[in-house]
């Protein structure tokens, strides 16, 4: 079987007039995790939605030697799943309905989901901690919780490429680090790979395998958290966040993180 | 399993209302039916039900059940709680076509109902090709170039009125534009009662997908929704259906708009029963309206009086209490 991985090799992308994203290159590997870290408009989501197709950009962006640009939408949908910030859902549908939606990509036109499926999409919102609401009315949710039901929504298609789109930024502590705990051993099982924008650099040092730091339309550095020595991802992600101290701290359980403090205290 | 039951309560509740409303209307009306007449063979009784009333009662019953299901649809595709009919055109196209037909064709049945018809499919086909000859969001430009051809469609019927001869053509046209089911005969509706069976049954296959075309389009496409043909393919479907029942009928108000908010008010969400509930909200809707147009006074009322006296308290209901949404 071949392996799964996202190559982007100088891709431009142009946003009103200038090459918003200029010369984006790099590799995703299977059973990884990579985030695209950066400061606000820098570009993370504009990266991920070329790489769905959703805006036009120059270069390659390939996926098992399947270039993504020429994919239909029902294609590229079998191929991988987005996440974007928030959900466009504006009318009240039930949450199991939501995850539902998931299937679209497996099931004919006039098609409707199977019991299989609809106990696979019970299974996926029970996954999230989501259990009970099943029925409720998705507009009801919280943020937090809408992020959860999406999430589900996205464990159900089976897609080996994942791009999410900060699906933490509503979670509470705890909801956060059991999502991307969710999300990596997702990865594991399936082969699969995410690439996520994420705000937190901090998560990011810890759960991902790679990073990329966009920059003033360029990747600035890309890192890799397990392997490279600290003092420099120490120095590039002080080029985007202002001047950082990295350190490794060791929690009670004997597991080592990374964190990840500004220098900026008043 | 409780709370299914109740929700479900509401569609069979309100089934034996529409048809209790059904066999109503086939006995209200100038000549006196009554079942005993019937069975007992009253030639004059069985003329008068199987050429005015049942065909009468059937429009009132399909009509109202298709106007029902394409409000849904609309509001549901368009994000809208508001879109109707009107919103692409195919209303304004309508009364244009009829129009035209009444001021230059002929004023008798057939030719109105296939211009009105063809004028309404006009007018939606026109704000498709005009909102995809624009780049960008696709739902808001729909919107827009419907409104574009709403008022255009408008306008000419301003001057169709102006050239209208107003002791008769002008008359006309103000009636059909009222709307009524006072005209409808046997042998008017087969085609039409076909298109609309039809279009009915593909739009309730096609739930899911319209479900899915509630989602804003990027989300859409990465689900693997083809959102730009799809939609199109819905629309025209609801249109037919739409255009299908007013050609006959003359333009009915409220009830497209109506039906998909109550039935949400009573199930609380969508999900396929809210669906069939709001098609017989519908022609419940439409049924009670025609029998108090054609049992009210000694002569035939327009239905959309009655449509909209009693969509429009409702409607003030919804915008004052806020909508439940949130």
């Amino acid at each position: 079987m071949e392996e799964n991985r996202l190559i982007l090799s100088h891709v431009n992308i142009p946003l009103e007039e200038i090459d918003f994203l200029q010369d984006i290159s790099f590799t995703i590997e299977e059973n990884s995790m990579t985030a695209i870290l950066g400061a606000n408009g820098c570009g993370k989501t504009t990266l991920l939605r070329a790489i769905c197709n959703q805006i036009p950009f120059t270069g390659q962006c390939e996926w098992n030697n399947i270039s993504l640009q020429n994919c239909s939408a029902r294609e590229l949908s079998r191929l991988l799943s987005y996440i974007p910030q928030r959900s466009g859902i504006t009318i009240s549908m039930s949450v199991l309905d939501v995850v539902l939606m998931g299937f679209n990509p497996v099931l004919k036109l006039l098609e409707t989901p199977s019991k299989l499926q609809k106990e696979a999409a019970s299974k996926a919102l029970s996954m999230v901690g989501l259990t009970d609401f099943i029925s409720r009315d998705y507009l009801t949710l919280s943020e937090g919780e809408k992020q959860l039901c999406i999430l589900a929504r996205t464990l159900v298609t089976h897609t080996k490429l994942w791009l999410l789109d900060e699906p933490d930024s509503s979670l509470d502590f705890h909801n956060r680090y059991h999502m991307l705990s969710l999300i990596k051993q997702m990865m594991h099982q399936s082969d699969a790979c995410a690439l996520l924008c994420l705000h937190d650099p901090g998560l990011a040092l810890n759960f991902c395998d790679q990073l990329i730091l966009l920059k003033e339309h360029h990747v600035a550095a890309i890192l890799h958290p397990r392997t490279d020595p600290l003092p420099l991802m120490e120095k590039s992600l002080s080029a985007i966040y202002g001047s950082v101290t990295l350190k490794q701290i060791t929690d009670n359980k004997r597991n080592v993180h990374l964190v990840l403090l500004s220098e900026q205290l008043p | 399993m409780k709370k299914k039951l109740w929700n479900n309560q509401h569609l069979y509740i309100c089934v034996i209302a529409t048809l209790l409303a059904f066999l109503t209307s086939i006995l209200v009306g100038k000549y006196p039916i009554t079942p005993a007449a019937l069975m007992a063979g009253d030639q004059m009784a069985i003329r008068v039900f199987l050429t005015l009333r049942l065909p009468r009662a059937l429009i009132g019953l399909l009509g109202g059940f298709g106007l029902g299901i394409a409000g849904f649809v609309y509001q549901t595709v368009f994000r809208n709680p508001l879109a109707a009919p009107d919103i692409i055109g195919v209303s304004s196209g309508a009364s244009v076509g009829a129009a035209f037909s009444i001021l230059f064709i002929s004023q008798t049945v057939l030719p109105v109902t296939l211009c009105s018809f063809l004028g309404g499919l006009t007018a939606v086909c026109l704000a498709l090709i005009l909102s995809s000859i624009a780049p960008g969001k696709k739902q808001e430009t729909l919107v827009l170039a419907g409104i574009v051809v709403h008022s255009l469609a408008q306008t000419l019927l301003m001057f169709l009125k102006l050239m209208a001869d107003p002791e008769k053509e002008l008359a006309s046209i103000e009636y059909w534009i009222m709307g009524s089911l006072g005209s409808v005969t046997l042998s008017r509706i087969p085609w039409n009662m076909i298109l609309i069976c039809l279009t009915t049954f593909c739009l309730l296959l096609l739930y899911r997908q319209i479900l899915l075309l509630s989602v804003e389009e990027e989300e859409a496409k990465t689900l693997g929704v083809p959102t730009g043909q799809l939609r199109i393919l819905v629309l025209l479907l609801s249109t037919l259906q739409v255009a299908s029942i007013i050609s006959i009928t003359g333009l009915i108000s409220f009830v497209g708009l109506l039906a998909p908010h109550i039935a949400r008010l009573l199930t609380k969400r969508n999900r396929k029963s809210t669906f069939l509930l709001s098609g017989f909200l519908g022609a419940f809707l439409l049924l009670i309206a025609d029998i108090l147009a054609k049992g009210i006074a000694t002569t035939e009322l327009p239905v959309s009086i009655f449509t909209s006296l009693l969509g429009a308290p409702f409607l003030v209901y919804l915008i004052v209490s806020g909508r439940r949404q949130k």
